[in-house]
């Protein structure tokens, strides 16, 4: 028997790559971080801040005080359930001004050490994919302000799995060790090749940039470059771990003119470039005309930001469901691969590219198999660690990284052992079966958890997960790039809000259909175009065919025009008034997270 | 000056968007095809006995009807189109071309269907795809999309000959009416035109949104008479200025600007006479289909086209223009929440200035501005800013 090629990923000549850090530049860096970093501390309200840390303190005790007397007035009984199966109230981890909860949850014995050793398991990866090349990812911090951002990940991690236990709470923090240690990896990647920082010539003439939200997929074809997807990290990414990070850039590009009603996603990318916030890297860059029309227009920006920079405009068929314009898309994707080719030197590989794609397909039938589980009665994968997971490895991933498959292959046999054991995804916490609808804010990724926490409303299945769903061709070469074309043309977002208004509104109600969810949580991003322009039409008929449609409006990576809280208040307003419901947890019906991350 | 014979008559022809000469050709039989984006080839729609309307909403007043469709933050053209189309205002159409270019403006022609708009028996809404760039593969796709998407369906509804010389026969008609727009266009070059910026517009909306065959003659009655015509001694205008931008069918924005003190000698704006006024140069031995589609994809303009070579010839168009038209300053203009334009105008405002050295107002408008005083106020100040730069540019500083 053939030995099975182990396949090291990503690809560890990446990391090898020699750094050619200017020294200089970066002792210039450092001392105006540091005339900050002096200001700041001089303009410091010290007595002000004393105050703060005593009152916290005062707080703490409160807390401290107030959660021992609960726990003594339960009775045995209760004792022991709070012991076994966690706390309840978990409003009180909030704390009004503060940038993150008070403590960590408490969520029984079992699973609170099966929490902290994920903790422990996450703080390892960082420190070891960190430790590959420490100084330019460290140095990160001092040329990009987003980079601070990562720092509360495992804050972002505690806030996804808020409330979860069990064969749940396994499977999400599984899904998001994944998407983290793509984080990682990829950070420490992009400081060695930005020229800023790592400077890595080597690194930089095997790197290829990608837009926003172009695909990873192409990259399959040449396993010897280095993909990366451009703003993917510096905003979108990162934007939802932290509700603030994107607010200095959108600024940045209202003062340069920019209207305010565009989509926040370009439209920080685009603040971004204007403030110079992201990488110098890469041999060129693959723009994109997806998602939507202010996406498409970004590119523009990246040019003049970066004009030496060669550029390459995928640009797939709007009306994708019309099988004549595949072609097109098609056509599109051979000139960017030989536009890849002739600016790296590097050549496309079938083999590599249909080794990707198997296990991209495999990694689809996972995925199936999740939402057969997701429809039935029993429901087992819920919450923001596999929403995440699913745009990220449709996506991004998209089977590269070998060990996402094997991930999937954990997840699954965990899901169908707790759907055998008929087990609840959140225990005493299953009352509405609902679907979300457009897009979610980044600002609020832990949407769905507060649902389910707070109201007992569990979101089986999101828009931006029902994507294509059919498996790629890996033989003919030709009908493989059709089927690569009709990937891209289903990207996240694009799939739904692009094509004709049957993709994303008939759509609805044929899911509402197959996930028996008679509630959507109907977002309404503000600034959303493609949706906006249905809403009247999704009003009617949702109301027609008598499903509850709780409309949460929202501004993507803004939480100044439309706050959390706000966002809360939506739902929360609906559920008293229209179905007289009584919260599962009052402690989160009013909370304040003005500022945490 | 003396005033133009037909002027208001023309401004009498855009007062509705089945006007009197639209109703005229649909009695003798003629088939009027809605449109609104330079994308779907005007010359297409007028094949066989089809001719083309490019709508408007003129007058409109309340959209809210159609901002409960479509919120209170997408485009105004787009709501004012559905919201007209909801009053019955086109019940006239026997068809509608739409393009999936802009989400809204497909959104809006997706409303056209779903709330039935038009209770013609016959009447259908089509979309076609459109390019982001131009390429060999495509253009292919582009064809393919109007042989399919426009012609094939008015061939199978109506029988409308579609064939290669009726495509021709329709291409000599249009390029008439540029022939003519474009050589009353060239006379604002003029030191003192003869036609100001205000009229011009009116003339050439007409042309977009009239039956061709029944507009000629007046086109060319009032080319002759432009011809003859005396300008006044000294121009009543401050200054020139060229426009750039997103749609405007509505000539009272021009007159607005004009009665701000700035003559307005260039129209680089969807509806204006660039693009969509160039002859079409047709050569005998290739598909008539495949060299309009061509012709279209090198002479828009719109934003959405993000390939390097187009985002360039935009700049270039502007500045080209605004020298041929020996303009002093550029009004970059947007309606608002246009995605496409928003971020054009944006960015190139600044490129303009910085690097082309053009004095340049940046603006995002409402659909309908013809007594926006704000705008008023900022054109004012923009006047006198041209004003200031020429007194300096005089005395030599």
């Amino acid at each position: 028997m053939a030995k099975k090629e182990k396949i090291q990923y990503p690809n560890p000549r990446f990391f090898r790559c020699k750094d050619e850090i200017d020294w200089k530049a970066q002792a210039e860096n450092l001392k105006e971080v540091g005339g900050i970093f002096w200001d700041m501390l001089k303009e410091t309200d010290w007595k002000k801040f004393r105050e703060d840390r005593i009152n916290d303190a005062k707080d703490d005790a409160r807390r401290v005080k107030e959660e021992f007397n609960d726990f003594m007035a339960l009775d045995k009984a209760g004792k022991v359930d709070r012991i076994v199966n966690g706390e309840k109230s978990l409003g009180r981890l909030y704390r009004k001004g503060a940038m993150a909860t008070v403590r960590r949850e408490w969520r029984g014995i079992k699973d609170t050490a099966y929490d902290f050793y994920e903790w422990t398991r996450m703080w390892g990866m960082l420190l070891m994919t960190f430790s590959k090349d420490l100084f330019p990812a460290l140095n990160n911090l001092f040329w990009y302000r987003w980079m601070v951002s990562y720092f509360c990940c495992h804050s972002f991690m505690d806030k996804n799995t808020m409330g979860m236990r069990g064969s749940n709470l396994r499977m999400s923090h599984l899904l998001i060790y994944d998407i983290f240690r793509y984080v990682a990896e990829n950070l420490v990647l992009n400081a060695k090749a930005d020229k800023k920082n790592g400077n890595s010539g080597a690194l930089n003439q095997i790197t290829v940039l990608f837009d926003e939200m172009t695909m990873g997929q192409i990259m399959a074809g040449f396993p010897d470059l280095y993909g990366f997807p451009h703003q993917l990290l510096a905003m979108f990414l990162v934007s939802e771990l932290d509700q603030l990070t994107c607010v200095p850039y959108i600024d940045a590009v209202e003062s340069f003119g920019l209207p305010s009603d565009t989509c926040p996603v370009p439209s920080s990318e685009c603040g971004a470039l204007v403030l110079d916030a992201l990488p110098h890297m890469g041999q060129c860059f693959l723009s994109s005309s997806m998602p939507c029309d202010g996406s498409t227009m970004a590119s523009s920006y990246y040019g003049r930001r970066f004009p030496d920079t060669p550029v390459f405009h995928l640009c797939f068929p709007v009306r994708y469901l019309d099988e004549e314009t595949v072609q097109m898309g098609a056509d599109d994707i051979k000139a960017c691969i030989k536009f890849i080719e002739d600016i790296t030197g590097s050549k496309w590989n079938w083999d590599a590219y249909f080794t990707q794609i198997k296990r991209f397909n495999q990694e689809t039938d996972y995925e199936l198999q999740k939402w057969e589980v997701n429809k039935s009665a029993y429901p087992q994968l819920l919450g923001p660690c596999y929403e995440l997971f699913r745009k990220w490895n449709y996506e991004m991933d998209g089977g590269a990284d070998p060990r996402v498959l094997k991930t999937a292959e954990k997840v699954n046999k965990i899901l169908m052992k707790a759907y055998e054991n008929k087990e609840e995804a959140w225990p005493g916490k299953m009352k509405y079966r609902a679907i979300v609808w457009s897009c979610p804010a980044h600002y609020y990724a832990n949407f769905s958890n507060w649902l389910a926490n707070c109201w007992g409303v569990n979101v089986l299945v999101e828009m931006e997960s029902l994507n294509f769903t059919k498996h790629l061709e890996t033989e003919d070469k030709e009908e493989a790039l059709r089927d690569l074309a009709r990937l891209y043309e289903r990207m996240v977002m694009r799939r739904h809000t692009n094509g004709g208004y049957q993709n994303v509104v008939d759509e609805l109600w044929r899911q509402c259909e197959d996930w028996n969810a008679p509630m959507v949580i109907m977002y309404q991003n503000v600034a959303c175009k493609n949706m906006a322009t249905v809403q009247g039409i999704l009003d009617d008929q949702g109301r027609q065919r008598g499903y509850d449609l709780i409309w949460v409006e929202h501004d993507l990576m803004d939480p100044r025009t439309v706050s959390r809280r706000t966002m809360r208040d939506k739902v929360s307003e609906y559920m008293r008034t229209v179905k007289k419901a009584e919260p599962v947890d009052p402690s989160l019906v009013e909370f304040e997270d003005e500022v945490c991350m | 000056m003396k005033d133009l014979k037909h002027l208001i008559y023309f401004e009498s022809l855009l007062e509705n968007a089945d006007n009197e000469l639209v109703k005229q050709a649909q009695a003798d039989g003629q088939l009027a095809l809605g449109y609104t984006c330079y994308h779907v080839p005007e010359a297409l729609l007028n094949v066989g006995n089809c001719f083309s309307v490019r709508l408007r909403a003129p007058n409109t007043g309340s959209i809210d009807i159609a901002t409960y469709y479509m919120s209170n933050y997408t485009c105004e053209y787009a709501r004012a189109l559905v919201e007209r189309g909801i009053e019955g205002g086109y019940q006239f159409l026997d068809a509608m071309i739409g393009v999936d270019a802009c989400s809204m403006m497909n959104r809006a022609m997706e409303h056209f269907d779903i709330l039935k708009v038009n209770d013609k028996p016959n009447f259908f809404v089509t979309h076609c795809d459109i390019p982001y760039k131009i390429t060999d593969y495509t253009l292919d796709s582009y064809v393919k999309q109007m042989r399919l998407r426009v012609l094939d369906r008015l061939t199978e509804t109506f029988g409308v000959d579609t064939s290669d010389a009726a495509i021709r026969e329709a291409v000599k008609v249009h390029n008439e009416v540029c022939s003519i727009i474009s050589e009353m266009g060239e006379m604002r070059k003029a030191d003192n035109p003869v036609i100001t910026g205000y009229e011009f517009h009116v003339i050439n909306l007409v042309s977009y949104t009239c039956p061709k065959k029944l507009i000629l003659p007046y086109l060319r009655e009032t080319l002759e008479e432009l011809k003859k015509r005396k300008p006044d001694k000294v121009s009543p205008y401050r200054a020139r200025v060229a426009i750039v931008g997103s749609e405007i069918d509505d000539p009272n924005l021009t007159k607005l600007i004009e009665g701000c003190g700035a003559l307005v000698v260039s129209d680089r704006f969807c509806f204006g006479s660039t693009p969509g006024r160039e002859v079409i140069e047709l050569k005998d031995d290739e598909d008539a289909l495949r060299q309009i589609c061509l012709h279209v994809m090198e002479h828009s303009e719109c934003a959405r086209y993000i390939a390097d070579e187009k985002v360039l010839q935009r700049r270039e168009t502007s500045d080209r223009l605004a020298k041929e038209f020996k303009a002093e300053g550029i009004i970059y203009e947007q309606m608002k929440y246009c995605d496409y334009w928003g971020f054009e105008r944006a960015l190139v405002s600044h490129i303009m200035h910085d690097e082309y050295g053009w004095p340049v107002l940046s603006i995002d408008r409402l659909y309908n501005n013809g007594n926006s005083g704000q705008l008023r106020t900022r054109v004012q100040a923009f006047v006198e800013s041209l004003e200031i730069k020429r007194i300096h540019k005089e005395e030599g500083k």
